[in-house]
């Protein structure tokens, strides 16, 4: 089964210095945080606050190639979660074919934010991931952890 | 741009690491080492391309991974990435991507041009009028100031 996520922001950790994009399943307000780095951070951030960059991006790049290629991104999946580590799928229609290219959940959640896809998450990861330790995670931060990613 | 029989081929000579910014410097030269370029890049892209170079396969793909990951998938292959022009000290370039005969041309930043040559194995090249105004002195003042220690360190 799979559920539609809506990125509903990016925290920085400042213990861990990296990202966390939160997405969120508006049915069933299941949350569903993945860590990412930087660069990956800035990119999605990019994305949701509609800042074009004077050069592509690296993502801005994937999506240009897959103009000029006449591919279609259908859907992202994040489809697994293995020792702490998400792992996601993205679909393009090619011609008439399917198909699917194994990506992390960052990369995914840039290029589907990019091309106006949906992003989806499997139940099996909504269940094996821990909500618990966000929640845990989010009391201790402070009111100025929250903001702009730092690009 | 210019005719191809007119472009320097390039390889990627190494990746620099500056300790003391958030940059990386990609050294390119030509096969007779004459001509250097070097080109200012990001953390991410510097890293991306001397994982590629030292053919590190990362536990999972990296951003320039999934980008040759889908252009192999599709049947597309890059034929060659060219570095066109530099402009207020930004350099632009060309990814030429091709399929069945047909053949597209990408805008990109070098960066990214690079870290996808480097897995794909195509040709690097630069035209002429980039050579002329490279920053070519920039990396002599740069190189001079560098300890050695900062220049094999990566710093992530």
């Amino acid at each position: 089964m799979l559920n539609q996520m809506n990125v509903r922001g990016l925290l920085f950790d400042p213990y861990n210095n990296a990202y966390i994009v939160i997405l969120r399943d508006e049915e069933h307000s299941d949350m569903l945080p993945i860590w990412v780095g930087k660069s990956e951070a800035s990119a999605i951030s990019f994305a949701l606050e509609k800042i074009a960059p004077p050069r592509p991006m690296t993502h801005d790049l994937m999506k240009i190639m897959l103009d000029n290629m006449d591919a279609k991104v259908i859907s992202t999946v994040i489809s697994d979660l293995k020792d702490n580590t998400y792992f996601a799928k993205i679909h393009l229609l090619y011609g008439d074919s399917e198909f699917t290219i194994d990506s992390r959940p960052s990369d995914a959640i840039a290029v589907a934010l990019r091309t106006e896809a949906p992003i989806f998450a499997s139940g099996e990861v909504l269940h094996k991931q821990n909500s618990e330790e966000l929640e845990r995670w989010l009391e201790n931060l402070k009111p100025e952890d929250f903001g702009k990613s730092d690009t | 741009m210019a005719e191809t029989n007119t472009l320097i081929p390039l390889k990627v000579h190494g990746v620099l690491v500056d300790p003391n910014t958030d940059t990386q410097i990609v050294v390119l030269r030509d096969e007779e080492n004459s001509e250097v370029l070097p080109i200012w890049v990001g953390t991410a892209e510097g890293t991306s391309i001397r994982l590629a170079l030292e053919n590190v396969i990362p536990p999972r793909p990296m951003s320039h991974d999934l980008i040759y990951s889908f252009t192999s998938y599709l049947g597309f292959s890059v034929n060659k990435i060219v570095i066109t022009e530099v402009k207020n000290n930004t350099y632009f370039s060309t990814i030429f991507l091709e399929k069945d005969g047909l053949e597209k041309s990408v805008d990109s930043r070098p960066s990214d041009a690079i870290a996808i040559a480097v897995r794909c194995e195509c040709p690097i090249f630069v035209t002429p009028e980039v050579l002329e105004r490279r920053g070519g002195e920039d990396l002599e003042t740069w190189l001079s100031k560098l300890d050695q220690k900062g220049s094999q360190q990566p710093e992530t």
